[in-house]
């Protein structure tokens, strides 16, 4: 239990290393790689892992990822990525991922926030409701 | 004007449109009723968290980058990876009078069979104790039926009175013998439609029980009658330590609608041991540090926050609580009943070996002890039994002396022969609780010597037949003694004249 601990405390560490002017660097990435490809730290699946976690938590912060059933023009793509930008206060890129599960509508999913603007939503919550 | 209706539509829609935020995570780890989840980075202290297939948790540990929760419902179906979402709510249970003469469990649903309930308001689990401005001092009875404890260790209105004890010394019996006498209280006091009348309800909340235990407790409570003033609060032994840990806290609040709303109410939390254990292995499992035998740091904090919600309020109603707690071979020094002595207004210790001996209900007078109730005593019982105390405690006293030798002065065999009188007066079956009146008119006939030419072992029978005698034959006086609460000279009179009618009708 302890060396879990330690190797996530190795992972964090990496990881605010990872972080150049509060986004994360691709260069200062693969330099970590290469330290703990060198270094060979005692657990370094745990520590990768737990590297991977929170670069892949930080990097989905700065990401809107746009589920959609029916189709998206890139205007409104663009003022979805430009309204999240001003409500995070983050340069925030927007990239889409259909989902016909959502039978029409979109989901927005920022990081952890999820804003939900679809037909299987709205039923889920009716469901929930009775 | 149709341009109009459009822009007005259109802002409608607008308005309908608008998505829905929801701060998600993921499941990492569930394990003995409790999960580890990532994201949920906006969840907030005690908010619940809504999982897949309609389990619900509460937020415990908000940690740097994953969040600690306990797990309440049907966790068979969760998996690792499940999304998991905040609800911006914490934790209700439904409140009111709808809830009287029904079973629920930690959570409010009914367990009973009986159907929804009818409740339209709900409380939140975890509140904050009134503070120091809207509480008032106790100075109201509240009559457990007890001869032994209404006395000697009197209980009032917004107090809290611990009972300790081991396992089979009869702790649950004197709650449950207090539940059915306010049940009595109220069908008289109803019943007599005095307007200053205040009914009392109770809450009985079972924590880490046998389901066949918290069945033979409904069935004692609806035999007597006084399931249609109680409320059941069940969290047995076979629920999630979850559900056991809020269980108290839920019946607190449903307590707590009553004294909001200007009513009087019990709760018995049976018992605060068992509460304290699925704490700790809520805790051991949430990793938090533990303490003295093993329980976390906060268990203190667990059971002074419950216990507070319990006063008396100004302008408002009282919550009176009988917190149980179950010791191991009668040591009070232990962690669990010290902490809950410390915090209550008193404790009634009941011994093994009083129990064995038949002393029943085995109250050890000497430890027991009420720190606050002896203002709410009415004028009556403490015209009676204002000495009592002393005289038992001188009793024990002498009576442990007077087993070395046999010669003993007349004095000293005097009060041994009346401690052992009183001992056996305050002998009482379960279930079967002593109006007030009753126990005045038993205690009087004492203090007068009624009993001293009986054989030792019919005191306990000749009280019986005298209370018999009173209840029908001697009802006028009975709500005499009730209503003025106190003993004039005319009473007095009527009394004597009463109880000597008795003694010349009373083969022993």
């Amino acid at each position: 239990m302890a060396a879990n601990k330690k190797a996530q405390q190795l992972a964090r560490q990496l990881f605010k290393l990872s972080i150049v002017d509060g986004a994360i660097s691709a260069e200062r990435v693969s330099g970590v790689l290469g330290y703990i490809e060198k270094t060979q730290p005692a657990h370094q699946l745990t520590v990768l892992k737990s590297y991977h976690r929170f670069v892949a938590a930080e990097l989905a912060k700065s990401q809107a990822i746009v589920e959609h059933a029916g189709a998206v023009s890139a205007s409104i793509l663009q003022t979805i990525a430009a309204s999240m930008t001003k409500k995070y206060g983050r340069t925030i890129t927007a990239s889409t991922r259909a989902n016909p599960k959502l039978l029409a509508g979109l989901r927005v999913r920022v990081g952890d926030d999820v804003y939900e603007s679809s037909v299987s939503g709205q039923l889920g919550a009716l469901a929930a409701s009775v | 004007m149709s341009t109009v209706i459009e822009q007005i539509e259109q802002q409608i829609a607008k308005l309908q449109n608008k998505a829905v935020k929801k701060n998600t995570g993921t499941i990492r780890t569930v394990a003995d009723g409790v999960a580890r989840l990532d994201g949920l980075s906006d969840a907030m202290y005690n908010e619940m968290i809504q999982f897949p297939g309609g389990a619900m948790g509460i937020a415990l540990n908000l940690e740097e980058d994953e969040v600690g929760c306990i797990l309440l419902g049907d966790v068979s179906k969760l998996k690792e990876g499940d999304e998991v979402h905040t609800t911006g709510r914490l934790l209700s249970v439904p409140v009111g009078k709808a809830l009287l003469g029904r079973a629920v469990d930690a959570l409010g649903n009914p367990v009973d069979g009986k159907g929804p309930i009818a409740s339209t308001e709900f409380y939140p689990v975890e509140r904050i104790a009134p503070g120091i401005i809207a509480r008032k001092s106790v100075s109201q009875p509240l009559f457990t039926g007890i001869m032994a404890i209404d006395s000697m260790i009197p209980i009032g209105r917004g107090q809290r009175e611990l009972i300790i004890g081991d396992r089979g010394t009869g702790k649950t019996t004197i709650t449950i013998d207090t539940i059915i006498n306010q049940a009595k209280i109220n069908k008289v006091g109803l019943a007599s439609g005095d307007p200053k009348f205040r009914p009392v309800y109770s809450i009985y909340v079972a924590v880490g029980q046998k389901q066949s235990n918290i069945v033979r407790t409904i069935t004692s409570l609806e035999e007597a009658g006084a399931l249609e003033y109680t409320v059941i609060v069940a969290a047995p032994a076979a629920d999630n330590p979850a559900n056991q840990y809020i269980a108290p806290f839920s019946g607190a609040s449903i307590g707590e609608w009553f004294m909001e709303n200007g009513m009087d109410a019990l709760i018995v939390y049976d018992d605060l041991s068992k509460h304290a254990v699925a704490y700790r292995q809520i805790s051991l499992i949430l990793k938090r540090p533990s303490g003295r035998e093993a329980y976390p740091g906060d268990v203190f904090y667990l059971h002074s926050r419950l216990l507070e919600r319990s006063a008396r309020l100004d302008g408002k109603g009282s919550l009176t609580a009988l917190p149980i707690i179950e010791t191991q071979a009668g040591d009070l020094s232990a962690y669990i009943p010290t902490n809950v002595i410390s915090i209550t207004d008193g404790q009634i210790f009941l011994e093994t070996d009083l129990f064995n001996q038949g002393i029943r209900p085995a109250v050890s007078v000497g430890l027991s002890v009420s720190r606050v109730g002896s203002s709410a005593q009415i004028k009556a019982t403490k015209q009676v039994g204002g000495k009592l105390k002393g005289e038992l405690a001188q009793f024990r006293e002498l009576a442990a002396f007077a087993q070395f030798g046999s010669d003993l002065d007349a004095k000293t065999k005097a009060q041994l022969d009346r401690g052992s009188r009183i001992v056996e007066l305050f002998k009482q079956p379960a279930y079967n609780p002593i109006p007030i009146e009753q126990q005045v008119v038993t205690l009087w006939a004492m203090q007068k010597g009624y009993y001293d030419s009986l054989d030792l072992k019919k005191v306990t029978a000749a009280a019986v037949s005298l209370r018999g005698f009173f209840a029908t034959r001697k009802d006028a006086l009975l709500t005499k003694i009730r209503t003025k609460a106190a003993l004039d000279a005319e009473i007095e009179a009527e009394l004597k004249t009463a109880i000597d009618e008795w003694k010349a009708t009373y083969n022993a």
